[in-house]
């Protein structure tokens, strides 16, 4: 098992690795200089630079990229959104507001899927079901931002229940959840969307099993076996599915962030894109990266605990 | 033994109908199979797939799938017609009153549980027994069933164990809500030979130990004559002959049953094997006449009008064949000549389970 957990984050930071150097060559690739106000002072900026060795070959470059990073976690500063600030400080800086409706949106869609998914096993071929099936088709494949703006006219223009965009004065943590929730909800639909399909199939399939009917035969009622057996059974292939959900759910608040300007990591990335501070994109892409490799990460090696078959079998590995 | 167990009929089946519904119509899978099982015996049922024979003990189980309709007819256990039992009911008497072994023991253990607890779960779930106690008993279960180092296979999974282990643990689980009824359902199918015989050697020493009642559906008949103390032959959802394991053997008296006798290998029959022709008929439309007819080389003419009714040939034994029937005397339709000969050998060699 230890060696299998080694392996595992050997790869999860080779991946990080061409991830970081990919970043780092298509930014380079960008057009814009970071240098475009003509008030800019010459000698400053020759001075910057010379402090960022930009005046280098490529190769170079990307050595002092890596050297920085690795030493001193060090990603350069910002030249046109927060000018003269630390990224690595920016991006700390834009974390909570992420981090809470990414989370959120997580914890609200695993329990919902949960029992959406049931309700649909459970009935199946019932009305029921379908209404469920033909709505889990809608949220999986209609994108978060047309649900964000969905959102926005009903609820905000049409029936002025929330604020239109996020309250960045908000004290309490009631307010900031009241500007939150439609975020949040357009968010959460496709996960729990995706939760319930898996779910439902699992569920179908153990139900159907051979040793759902020992379970049943063996004297418990029908409800008995269902919850200590069938759905038992169907939470293990659902904990794999959680990676896709996490990135899915953080691809999503890219765009929603920048539609509820929320002040997060996502709204931070296109920004810098669209102004050409290549320091903080390449911050911010590294990020993700690393956030999404941690998913992987987890959701793997507790693969391993939550399944006997691999954990039990793991002493090979 | 035939004496004991005349008098205490411990679950009856009358005239039970099961049809499924499918995409071409009604699927009739049982049509009014009648028996009854008596205190102490082992009851076989046997018969090619398709028989009838699984759907007809699934109906007793009351775990017949949702497409399945019971027509008519009433499985008759302590007082009660188990065909009304509602699902909601039925849990009490799966597992403590009759309990049943798998005919796939591969599949038929939850891969993510425990064996112990798999065990456990019904002793904890249903009878309210204390955790330590549940395991005791457990253990002890799984010596019964022929398992070694329980301790430790205890807290194993079913991947760590070979099919005939988990046959054992499937049949240490059917035991665990101590029913008196015991229904194996082509227990050993699934099994390699040599386990195929400890396997049944161990049900037979539960059976007596325990003073089981034992249903076996199997399609091996020689798995038959070394279990069953009386046989059903079931055919296209009928039972078409019905007797002591030594009626059946050395005197079958329908064709159908030759047929099954026949087709079964042994070891000094030199010829070709007979294998039945045809294949079962089509259940969404039975045919008219003996269901056997259409692949009988020696069928009556009557054989594809009239149903026969089952004829009484002793008090044990009877078939449903128009052979049977008086006036058939003059067809002179007799059992195979290989047959005759190889029933002889048998007898001669001493008998059933010789």
């Amino acid at each position: 098992m230890f060696k299998y957990i080694l392996s595992r984050i050997g790869a999860m930071l080779l991946t990080l690795f061409l991830i970081m150097s990919l970043s780092f060559m298509v930014v380079r690739l960008m057009p814009m200089s970071l240098f475009e106000n003509p008030e800019t002072d010459p000698e400053i900026q020759r001075k910057l630079e010379d402090k960022y060795h930009l005046n280098d070959t490529i190769p170079v470059q990307y050595f002092y990229f890596m050297k920085d990073i690795i030493t001193d976690l060090n990603f350069g500063i910002s030249v046109k959104i927060r000018p003269g600030l630390d990224v690595f400080g920016i991006l700390v800086s834009r974390l909570p507001p992420t981090i809470l409706i990414n989370f959120i949106s997580l914890f609200i869609s695993i329990p919902l899927g949960l029992i959406f998914g049931t309700i649909a096993a459970l009935n199946r071929n019932t009305w029921i079901d379908h209404v469920i099936s033909v709505l889990v088709i809608i949220f999986i494949s209609v994108p978060s931002f047309i649900f964000g703006s969905v959102l926005q006219y009903t609820l905000t223009f049409a029936l002025p229940i929330f604020p239109t965009l996020y309250d960045s004065q908000a004290v309490t943590f009631a307010q900031k959840m009241h500007s939150l929730c439609l975020p949040i909800v357009a968010l959460s639909l496709n996960p729990t969307a995706t939760i319930t399909r898996y779910l439902r199939g699992e569920l179908i399939e153990n139900i159907s099993s051979e040793y759902l009917l020992l379970a049943r035969t063996k004297g418990l009622t029908k409800a008995q076996a269902i919850v200590r057996h069938a759905f038992r059974n169907s939470l293990i292939p659902i904990s794999n599915t959680l990676i896709g959900m996490i990135t899915g759910i953080m691809g999503g608040s890219l765009v929603i962030e920048k539609m509820f300007a929320i002040p997060g990591e996502g709204g931070l990335l296109v920004k810098s894109i669209f102004a050409g501070d290549h320091f903080l994109t390449v911050a911010v892409l590294i990020f993700y990266s690393a956030v999404s490799l941690v998913t992987i990460l987890i959701v793997d090696l507790s693969y391993g605990i939550i399944d006997p078959r691999v954990r039990v079998g793991g002493g090979k590995a | 033994m035939a004496e004991t167990m005349k008098k205490d009929v411990i679950l009856s089946v009358r005239d039970l109908r099961v049809s499924f519904r499918a995409y071409g119509g009604l699927v009739q899978a049982v049509r009014g199979v009648s028996f009854d099982l008596y205190r102490g015996e082992t009851l076989a049922i046997v018969g090619e797939s398709g028989s009838g024979k699984s759907v007809s003990i699934k109906a007793v189980m009351g775990i017949l799938a949702n497409n399945a309709i019971i027509e008519s007819g009433e499985i008759l256990y302590d007082g009660k017609d188990l065909t009304k039992v509602k699902e909601e009911d039925f849990h009490e008497i799966r597992g403590h009153r009759i309990g049943l072994i798998f005919q796939d023991p591969l599949s038929a253990l939850n891969p993510i549980m425990k064996i112990g607890k798999q065990i456990t779960e019904v002793l904890r779930l249903k009878k309210g027994v204390s955790k330590a106690e549940a395991k005791e008993k457990a253990l002890e279960l799984m010596r019964v069933v022929g398992i070694p180092d329980v301790e430790q296979r205890f807290e194993q999974y079913p991947f760590q164990f070979s099919g005939g282990m988990r046959q054992r643990i499937v049949i240490a689980i059917a035991l665990a809500g101590d029913p008196e009824i015991l229904i194996c359902d082509e227990p050993t199918t699934a099994l390699d030979v040599t386990v195929q015989a400890k396997i049944l050697e161990q049900i037979n020493q539960i059976k007596k130990d325990r003073n089981l009642s034992v249903i076996f559906i199997t399609h091996d008949l020689g798995v038959v004559a070394n279990m069953a103390d009386r046989v059903n032959v079931m055919y296209a959802g009928k039972i078409v002959e019905t007797g002591t394991s030594e009626e059946i053997f050395f005197e079958p008296a329908h064709p159908y049953t030759w047929a099954l006798l026949s087709s079964m290998p042994d070891l000094q029959t030199k010829d070709r094997l007979n294998a039945i022709p045809g294949t079962p008929p089509n259940m969404i439309f039975p045919p008219k006449g003996d269901a056997f007819a259409p692949r009988n080389a020696c069928a009556l003419k009557i054989d594809h009008e009239k149903e026969p009714p089952m004829f009484k040939i002793t008090e044990t034994h009877a078939a449903a064949t128009w052979l049977l029937h008086p006036m058939a005397a003059d067809s002179h339709v007799e059992m195979p000549a290989s047959l005759k000969a190889r029933i002889e050998r048998m007898k001669r060699s001493g008998g059933l389970n010789g």
